[in-house]
This record gives structure tokens, sequence and C-alpha cells, in this order.
């Protein structure tokens, strides 16, 4: 029976390290565009040679 | 193509962005390696938007990366110091997003976030605490007392930032509605959560089970995701623009050495001199230096027709050049302006008198009969047996929580406005959907509103022009800055191209050109010689052999208003006008009543005249798209800003409609309608779920589990049959 209170506490923590990543993702502005990062996966990526060049990408 | 027709361009457009105090406003942040700037670039629309955008550095060096939030129409962009805003600008625009530099204070406004932490913190709960009160439900945990004690002590841990973070609104919300003497849906759902609450602890601390927790927090956890399925505005939209995002940022001013500098419009001073080009808007009221220019006021008066004025005439801030650069002399500020008093004098009005949400007026009643069943109830069982009076008591409290009637509202009226956004009207809240419901009048701006801006019906007559000879006149027009030839050429877009012949303009006058050996003249009637035939707005033509004349006639939305006058009658629709009475004939025509069409009001008259109907108990909508309807608009039940583009300015309105959907107002209104009616069902079943909970606790049957079964159960009734309904009728309205 010892386990159940290993495993509640072990869920718990789970589940608040979960709500501690949502907030993370709410600061970081993760859910103010719900419509550009879908459509951003899509793209091409860009060949690295650009940076040798001018270093425009860095940053 | 992604973005839009690419707006008419000067290399010196703007040029204002170059002045450091104007730079400054737009710049989030600058160093030595980097300079990054915030624009809105409302034509911003689809995924190739952000493809363009975002791979900005190909087409320029200098730009180091874009990122674009589509939900606001923002690009953040960052680009060597090196490179200058006016030339970045100057770029968007070529490409097809023109930036619109007015919109800056609002995008400044910070995003709150508070409410998802909230959201966050109540789901969190919710979905813990029903996970450890899983064996309990299944009558697993009774015999283990230690076990219960330790899940109702979590429980009551983790419930705490609920009550006290989450379900904060509430009680605020409630309190502040007791002191001021009223009663919203807030007060018997504090009362609920409460009672719920209070039993809750009670339990858990007489070490009984961790009580009706798992229900509290999936309360409150309902609750908040109703409120934000409520707030979902449109972001990209502003709805409540005040007039110095309808003037430009800066102009040319003129030196006394006539050389050209660019001020902030701030920065003018009476009797400066300034310099205003084709298209753009004069920022003051000032005094006309230049021989003669068109100024259309149609979006400040209402006036259809560009008005020609001489040298000296006064010429109001608002209204927009057509044709040469003029000069002109300041002769009061933009702030004290003609235009700019009237604005602040509408906006200090009083607010519309706040229509008492539905659900708001229903809770009084439920909060009475609450209280009354709750006290029955006590007093019956205090005969039955004393001891289960305050058990008894909370439960009727606990179950009657008007969990289903407060998403009621939210879903039924959040999903009222999606369908009517889907449908082309955006509103500003969703408040706004239940004063539709209740509209039983409709008056209509004139210029703009019920004639399409951007059309005239051109007559030609006597029509014995050969067609050859109409497209030599149509080339004419192509190159003449006046508002008539403008009108004449877009209207016959497709017409071949010609070569003419030593073209040339006389300003004020008309035009004369050769072709083919024979010369053509397009102008005023005196100019071809027929000066005895003049009449206001028309142009006149003239060949070798052939003269005729054309008339511009405003091009009238008929579909619109012929669907209008059907759904509302004649009766109950008004058009206010502030131009002239030239078109009561043709509106007439239409199937408006005489005495139902006014002309030549000013902004304040039409204010009145709103008041007026309002006073003779009518609920009015008010549809306009100009300057001089901004008092109408915050004066009517509901006004709509009418606009041919989204996210050109509107003036400040309850919401936003696209000109293409203003046929479809009927059926939009029917929908407005028809969400009271499904609000009605919903409120009837949510009600019924809670005479059948409050049956069982009257019999002093309710138990944890019963109220974490039925209340899930009766709000995901209610948000399926709000959606469904909606859904429905939206397809049913739109389907043809």
């Amino acid at each position: 029976m010892g386990i159940i209170y290993l495993m509640l506490i072990v869920s718990l923590c789970i589940a608040a390290f979960f709500l501690g990543f949502f907030f993370w993702a709410t600061k970081n502005g993760q859910f103010d565009d719900d419509y550009g990062p879908s459509v951003r996966v899509l793209f091409e990526d860009e060949p690295i040679i650009n940076d040798v060049n001018n270093g425009s990408s860095k940053v | 193509m992604a973005g839009s027709k690419p707006a008419k361009e000067r290399p010196d457009q703007y040029a204002f962005l170059d002045l450091p105090e104007i730079r400054s406003r737009y710049i989030s942040f600058e160093n030595e390696q980097q300079v990054r700037v915030n624009l809105s670039l409302p034509a911003i629309h689809c995924s190739s938007c952000i493809y363009l955008l975002e791979n900005l550095h190909k087409l320029e060096a200098k730009i180091l990366r874009v990122q674009v939030h589509f939900a606001r129409k923002e690009a953040a962009i960052v680009f060597s110091p090196d490179y200058k805003l006016s030339e970045l600008a100057l770029l968007l625009n070529y490409i097809g997003y023109p930036p619109d530099f007015s919109r800056n204070e609002e995008t400044k406004k910070k995003q709150d976030r508070t409410f998802l932490f909230q959201l966050g913190i109540a789901g969190f709960a919710f979905g813990s605490i029903m996970l450890w009160s899983t064996p309990d439900y299944f009558g697993l945990g009774q015999d283990n007392a230690t076990f219960r004690n330790f899940t109702a002590v979590l429980s009551f841990i983790v419930s705490l930032p609920v009550l006290l973070f989450s379900a904060r609104h509430y009680f605020i919300s409630a309190y502040k509605a007791l002191r001021s003497k009223s009663i919203n849906l807030d007060v018997p759902i504090t009362i609920g959560i409460m009672a719920l609450y209070t039993q809750s602890v009670l339990q858990i601390f007489s070490w009984q089970g961790a009580g009706y927790m798992d229900s509290f927090a999936g309360f409150i956890f309902f609750l908040l995701i109703g409120k934000w399925f409520q707030n979902m505005t449109y972001a990209s939209l502003s709805f409540d623009r005040d007039f110095s995002s309808f003037f430009p940022v800066a102009i040319q001013r003129v030196k006394p050495d006539l050389s050209k500098e660019i001020v902030p419009i701030e920065q003018l001073q009476i009797h400066d001199l300034i310099e205003v080009r084709n298209e753009e808007i004069i920022p003051c009221d000032s005094e006309l230096l230049s021989e003669e220019t068109f100024i259309d006021y149609s979006f400040v008066t209402g006036e259809a027709q560009p008005v020609l004025l001489k040298k000296g005439a006064f010429v109001y801030a608002g209204g927009q050049v057509q044709g040469l650069a003029c000069r002109l002399k300041v002769n009061a500020t933009t702030n004290r302006s003609h235009l700019t008093q009237l604005w602040n004098e509408t906006k200090d009005k009083t607010p519309k008198n706040q229509l008492l949400r539905y659900q708001d007026r229903l809770s009084r009643y439920f909060l009475l009969i609450l209280l009354l069943i709750a006290s029955v109830s006590g007093i019956a069982w205090y005969f039955i047996a004393p001891g289960a009076v305050f058990r008894v008591v909370v439960a009727v409290l606990i179950v009657a929580c008007p969990c289903a009637l407060a998403l009621s509202a939210p879903f039924t009226l959040g999903n009222a406005m999606r369908a009517l956004g889907k449908a082309g009207l955006y509103l500003k809240n969703s408040s706004v959907v239940e004063a539709l419901t209740s509209i039983d009048t409709i008056v209509l701006d004139k210029t703009g509103t019920i004639t399409d801006p951007n059309s005239y019906q051109i007559t030609v007559a006597p029509h014995h022009l050969t067609d050859q000879e109409f497209t030599v006149f149509v080339n004419m027009a192509r190159q003449s800055t006046h508002p008539l030839s403008k009108a004449l050429a877009s209207a016959h877009e497709a017409a071949p191209e010609l070569e003419l012949l030593q073209l040339e303009e006389i300003k004020g006058q008309g035009m004369r050109a050769e072709w083919n050996g024979e010369t053509y003249l397009l102008g005023s009637a005196a100019f071809i010689g027929e000066a005895h035939l003049a009449k206001g707005s028309e142009l006149f033509l003239k060949t070798a052999k052939n003269c005729a004349h054309l008339r511009f006639e405003s091009s009238w939305r008929s579909l619109a208003i012929q669907r209008i006058l059907d759904g509302y009658g004649a009766n109950n629709c008004y058009v206010l006008s502030g131009d002239h009475n030239q078109d009561s004939e043709a509106l007439l025509g239409l199937g408006f009543l005489k005495d139902h069409l006014f002309f030549e009001l000013s902004p304040q008259q039409k204010t009145a005249q709103i008041q007026q109907l309002q006073k003779a108990g009518k609920q009015v909508l008010y549809i306009g798209d100009g300057l001089n309807d901004v008092g109408a608009l915050g004066t009517a039940a509901i006004g709509l800003a009418l606009s041919e583009d989204m996210f050109r300015f509107t003036p400040s309105a309850d919401g936003i409609l696209e000109a293409k959907s203003l046929v479809n107002l009927i059926q939009m209104l029917r929908i407005g309608r028809f969400a009271k009616r499904v609000l009605q069902i919903c409120l009837a079943f949510s009600l019924s779920y809670n005479i059948f909970g409050l049956c069982i606790a009257i019999s002093g049957q309710l138990t944890p589990l019963i109220a974490a079964i039925l209340m899930p159960i009766s709000s995901i009734t209610i948000v399926l049959l709000s959606t469904l309904l909606i859904h429905f009728k939206y397809k049913h309205s739109f389907k043809s």
C-alpha cells in the first residue's frame, strides 16, 4: 500500500512540472500567435553558406 | 502573389521616418550592430506572406531578421544601423506590405497573460484532485483512513491557489455588484464557490475525506474556459482609434527661403506654410495659397464629390487633396482644428446606457429562489433531523451553483460572434451580440455607406460618340489628376492604350489631345465652348463632329439596400447624410420614405437625430463610415463602421462591417436574434439540471461523487448545444 503514496507524489510532481512548463511557454509568448508557427515549420531550411558570406543570419 | 497591390509610391514618401524624433517612436531597440523595429503590416493575410517577409534578408542584405506575428499582423524586423527606416518602409511598400504607422500606440500595449496562468492553475488542480479522488469514486479508499486523509490534505493544498488566484475575478466582481446594490451572475457563483469550499475544508479537517474539492476545482476551470472563449477578440483590428491615427505623421513645411523640410504635425505652428501632395490628408485648418485645388471631404462631411477651392479659401483639416500638390497656410494647429474639436466633443459624451446582461437580470430571480429553497429545506429538515440541517443547506447551495448557467452566455455569444466574423462582421466584444438582438431601426449614412465610393455610374448623353472616340477620351482621362477624369479612367480600365499626340492639360479647365489627325477636347462646358450647358459634376467631351457630356452619379449598393428595406420595412429605415440632397430622388426610387431622409446634416445633427429616435423608444443600429459619423456611431445602441478595407482607418465603433458583406446584414441580424433563442434554450437546460440536483440535495442524498458527475455533464451539454445550434444556423443562413 505504501507505494501509492510514492506514486501520488510522483504524479503530482509530473503535473507540477508540466504546469511550470506551461507557464514558461506562456511567458515566452508561445500562445500569442497560433497560426504563424504552423506555417513556419514547413519552410525549407536555409543553406548554411549564407552565414559564411555575409553573416546575415546570425543572432 | 501575397500582399496587396502596391500603392503609388514616391521615393520620399517615408522620408519623415528619418527625423530623429519620429524614428525613435518606432524603434524598440538599437545598438551598434542592429536596430529592432515592430511594424504593423495590415496586408499580411496568408502563409506566403509569412514566407516572403521572413525571407526579406534575401532581397536586402541589410535586413538581418524578420519575425511575423500573424494574429496581430505585425512584423518584428531587425536590420543593420546603416539601413534607413524610410528605406525599409519603402521596400515593404514596394513588395506590397505598406506599413501602417498610425497604429504605433496601440501595438505598444503589453499583452496580459495573467488569465492564461489562472486557467493553467485551475486545470492543474482539477486534474490532480480528480486523479487521487478516483479510488473514492469507486468506493475503494473508504476503508483506509490514512490514505483518505493524505489525499484530502493534498487536495486542500492544491486548491488554495485556485481559490486565491484563479477565482479572484469572481469575488471582486460579486463584491463590486453588491456594493453598488445590484446583483449579477457572479453573486450566486460566489455563494456556490464559498459553500463548496467551506464545506470541503470542514470535511478535510474533521478527517472525513476531500469533500467537494474536485467539483470546486472543476467548477472554476470550466468557468474560466467559458471566459476565455468569450474574450476572444480580433487582435489585428482596432475599434477605438482616435483622430490622430487618421492624420499623417509628418508633413512638408515650406521654410521662408522656400526650401522644404519634413516636420511632425505636432510641431506645426500657426502661419506656417505647408505643402500637401496628391492624396495626402490636410492636417490642420488652413488657408489655400495655391491658385486652386480639389479637396475630397467625403470622409469628413459625407459630400460625395470633391470640391473645387480657389486661392484664399478656408480648408478644413481632414480633407484629402486631389490632383496637384498645393500650398497652405496653417490657421489652427491639429489639436485645435474643427475636426479634432468635433471628435473630442463626441468622445466626452455620456457613455451608452449599458444594456443589462440577460443572465444578470435572470440571476436576481435565481438568487432569490435559491435562498428561498435553501431556507425552506433547512427549516423542513430541522423537524426531520436537526443534525442534518447544515449539511442539507450547504448541499443545496452547492448543487445550485450556476455553472452551466454561467457557461451558457459565454459560449452562445462567443459562437455567434465567431459566426458573424466569418460572415464579415467583426464585433468589438460578445456583449454587442446581445445588443444586436433588440435592434428594430436601421439608420444608414449615405456617402460611402449605401453608395460605393470607388465607383460612379457614368452616363454618356447624347450617345453618338463612336467606341473609338470614347477610347481616346478614356486615354486622355488616364493622364489627368482631375477627380472626374480619374473616375472615368477607372471605370474603363480595360480600354486599349492609344498613343495620343500633343496632349496638354490646361489647369482647371480641361485637356486637349490629337489622335488620327483630329483634335479631342475633354473638360468643363466653357472649355469646349458650350458654356451654356454647364451644370454641376459633369465632364464634357468634344471632337470635330460630336459633343457629349458625362454625368457622374453615385453608384448605389442597390442589392444591399433592397434587402435591408425588405427585411426591416421602409418604416424602420432612415438615411442621414451630410451631403446635399441631389440624390433624394434616387433614394426615393430605391424605396426609402420621404420623411425618413435627412440631408445636409452636421455631425452634431446626426447625433441629435439618433437621440431623438432613441427617445421614441427605438433601438437604433447605425452604419456609417466617415469621421462625421463618429458621434452617431457612439450614440446609437450599436454603431457599425463600414469599411472597404478592414485595416484602413475606421472611426471608433462597436464593430467593423466589411463593405461587401452589407448585403448580408439581415442574415447577420437574424443570427444575432437566433443567438438569443439559443441562450434561452441553454438556460432552460441548465436550470433543469439545477432542479434535478436540488431534488437530490433536498432529500439529503448529495455526495461528492454525484456533484462531480453532474456538474461536468451539465456544462458539456451546454457547450455542445450552443456550438451546434449556432453552427447549423450559420450554415443554413449562408448556404446560398
